[in-house]
Formats: structure tokens, C-alpha cells, sequence
């Protein structure tokens, strides 16, 4: 165990006008994750806030910028920062306290595009899935939750409406799902102004996601499926009575 | 949500305009982007050609002198690096977007394709001169 310096970016809504960086002495060795260090903190300073629950990179909850690039905070490592080291609140989300973040925005665009399966039918065999449909969208059903792509992406930053990353990611999953009949009521939010079409393909998103979910490649499949759903749209409304 | 909590006052820092600057990642999307500038370029240069064309041999001739001028060249070669860098960041996004066989083979093939299509017009161009 080694001592070094790190940076912490606090704000206090109750006295701070704005967030400002404090500096920190922990003890680390190859093992110390960003976590542990702000457990640490904690104990020299029990006012720090900060969220995490499952420590294994399953929960989604520990989101935090190091050195500018968002990470969980469970699966960074402080050996790789030898030089310096500042831990930030996630980017585009606005700061409750501290490394806390208003995910609301977040978990709204989440539930704007329905994720989860849309199936009338009431049946009580179960719904069979070959490996191979399982395929078509596994990667994309990998997602955590953790927001790293909104705080990734430009596009959201500029546009806070922009359903952003993993909500565009997850409505291709649920369209790709065999067992899924939902397609025709989450096109319209892939189709909208702040869909789909909004990315540009910057990519940080998919760099980001601790998942490999490679939310910009299932925004820019969507882009593919938004384009046949506007032509196949105008033939239907142009006539085929 | 109702509020029953005074002392809440989210903070949301202004989106910094020159966010592009803050990481390497960021510019090298902002370079790919900035390949079409001299990609304009080359069209203005071509358009010029083709109206020289339609007005005879001494103005065809003036724009002959025209693209031979150093800066013009230099210009031109520039849009060459700078499309083959669109190209390349192009062809590599494109197996993201339809995966249709594994993405090495799809960039291979890209490349295959480009390289085809661009002897295709050297030779055609040879046989017209
Ligand atoms: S797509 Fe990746 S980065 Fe985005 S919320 Fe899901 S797991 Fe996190
Ligand atoms: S604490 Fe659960 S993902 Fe890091």
C-alpha cells in the first residue's frame, strides 16, 4: 500500500454555489478500484456522497467521470491513473450533491420507448426462441443501466430531449426480439425529431458502455429500420386502397 | 415529483461549446467530419472544369493552367488523404450498421470495391487520352 493524492469534485446544494475540487490522500495498491477510494474518503469525511451497491459491475449505480471520461467507478482501477487522478459526477446530468446525479431524465427516455415485451396473446406456453433469435439481439440486452453514454454524448449534452443511447439501443433490442409484437408503438419515438436521426454517429457511447453493448451501432441499425418504416409509411398512405 | 425537500438545488453545468477539444476521441470525430471542407473543394474544381469544357478550347486551356498551380494541387492532394481518412473511418462504421458478415471481411471487401472502381476509371481515363 502505497499513499497518493486524488481529486474529488464536491458540491453542497446546502452552502456551495458551484461544484469545486478537493484533494484527497488515500492508501492504494494494484487492487484499489475508484470505489475503494471513495470508500476511504468517506471514513476521513462521512459527508461525501456518492451511490454504488453491487461493487461487480452489474448494478449500473457507481457512474463517474475519471479524468473526463465516464466509468464505473467499481471497474477503474487506480493503478492505471499513476499520474493523477480526478473523479467528477457524470457529465450532461445536472448535480444533486457531490458524485450524485439527477438520473430522471435518463430513466424517462428509458420508459418513453417501452422496454419490455409488447405481447398480447395470453398464452400459457412458453414463448420458444431458437439460439439464433436469441442472437439477433443479445449484445443489445446487455445493458446495466449505468447512464456512462448519456455522459458520453454530445448529441445529449447539446439536446437533453435526444432519447440518447441506451433508451435507443434498448427500443432495438425489444424490436429485434422474436417474442415481441411491439415494433409499430416504438417506431414512433425512433422516427421522432429526438430519435434516432439526432445521433451522429460520434461513437464515445459505445467506447464507454462497461457492457460492449455498442448502443451507436443499434441507433444507426435503427436509422436502417426508421427509413424503411418512413417509405414503407408513404406507400401505405399513397393509395394501396 | 413533488418536492418537499427545499434544500435540493441540482446543479447542471452549461454545455461547454469546445466540448470537441476536451478529448482526443472527440476531435478525431471532428476531423472525420471536417473531411467534407476539401472534398467542397474538388466539386467547385470540377464544376469549373465542366463549364470551361462547355466554353471552348481557350478556356478549357486556362483551367488546365489552373489545376497545374501548386496550391491548387497541394489542395487537391489534401482532399485525397483527407477523403481516404473518411473512407477509412466510413468503412469501419459500416459493418456496425449492417452487420452482414463478419467486419473484417466487410472492410476488406469495402476496400476491395474502392480500389477496383478507382483502377476502373484510371484505365478508362488512359484509353480516352
Ligand atoms: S448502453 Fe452501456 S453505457 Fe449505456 S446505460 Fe447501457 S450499459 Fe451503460
Ligand atoms: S457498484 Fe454496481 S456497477 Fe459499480
Amino acid at each position: 500500500m502505497t499513499s497518493r493524492n486524488i481529486g474529488i469534485m464536491r458540491y453542497n446544494p446546502e452552502q456551495d454555489k458551484k461544484p469545486h475540487t478537493e484533494s484527497y490522500q488515500v492508501e492504494a495498491d494494484d487492487n484499489t478500484s475508484v470505489l475503494d477510494a471513495l470508500q476511504q474518503v468517506q471514513q476521513q469525511d462521512p459527508s461525501l456522497s456518492f451511490r454504488w451497491s453491487c461493487r461487480m459491475a452489474i448494478c449500473g449505480s457507481c457512474g463517474v467521470m475519471v479524468n473526463s471520461v465516464p466509468k464505473l467507478g467499481c471497474q477503474t482501477f487506480l493503478r492505471d491513473y499513476p499520474d493523477s487522478l480526478v473523479i467528477s459526477p457524470l457529465s450532461n446530468f445536472a448535480v444533486e450533491k457531490d458524485l450524485i446525479v439527477d438520473m430522471e431524465p435518463f430513466l424517462e427516455h428509458l420508459s418513453a420507448i417501452k422496454p419490455w415485451l409488447i405481447n398480447s396473446e395470453q398464452s400459457t406456453v412458453p414463448h420458444v426462441q431458437t439460439p439464433q433469435q436469441l442472437a439477433r439481439y443479445q449484445q443489445f440486452a446487455n445493458c446495466i443501466n449505468c447512464g456512462l453514454c448519456y455522459s458520453a454524448c454530445p448529441q445529449f449534452g447539446l439536446n437533453p430531449e435526444f432519447r440518447g443511447p441506451a433508451a435507443l439501443a434498448l427500443a432495438h433490442r425489444y424490436n429485434l426480439d422474436s417474442r415481441d409484437l411491439g415494433k409499430a408503438e416504438r417506431m414512433p419515438q425512433l422516427n421522432a425529431k429526438d430519435g434516432v436521426w439526432t445521433c451522429t454517429f460520434v461513437g464515445f457511447c459505445s467506447e464507454v458502455c462497461p457492457k460492449k453493448v455498442d448502443p451507436a451501432a443499434a441507433i444507426n441499425q435503427g436509422k436502417v429500420e426508421s427509413a424503411k418504416d418512413m417509405i414503407l409509411s408513404v406507400f401505405k398512405s399513397s393509395g394501396v386502397r | 415529483m413533488p418536492s418537499h425537500n427545499n434544500s435540493r438545488r441540482p446543479y447542471l453545468p452549461a454545455f461547454r461549446r469546445d466540448w470537441w477539444l476536451q478529448l482526443r476521441f472527440y476531435q478525431l470525430y471532428m476531423l472525420r467530419e471536417a473531411t467534407v471542407l476539401p472534398l467542397l473543394f474538388f466539386i467547385s474544381c470540377l464544376i469549373y472544369g465542366l463549364y470551361s469544357l462547355s466554353q471552348g478550347e481557350s478556356q478549357w486551356l486556362k483551367w488546365l493552367d489552373f489545376m497545374a498551380r501548386p496550391w491548387v494541387v497541394a489542395l487537391n492532394v489534401l482532399t485525397l488523404a483527407a477523403s481516404l481518412f473518411h473512407a477509412k473511418t466510413f468503412f469501419e462504421l459500416f459493418p456496425r450498421v449492417m452487420p452482414l458478415a463478419p467486419p473484417s471481411l466487410m472492410i476488406a471487401v469495402q476496400w476491395l470495391a474502392t480500389v477496383v472502381v478507382a483502377g476502373g476509371f484510371v484505365v478508362l481515363l488512359g484509353a480516352w487520352v
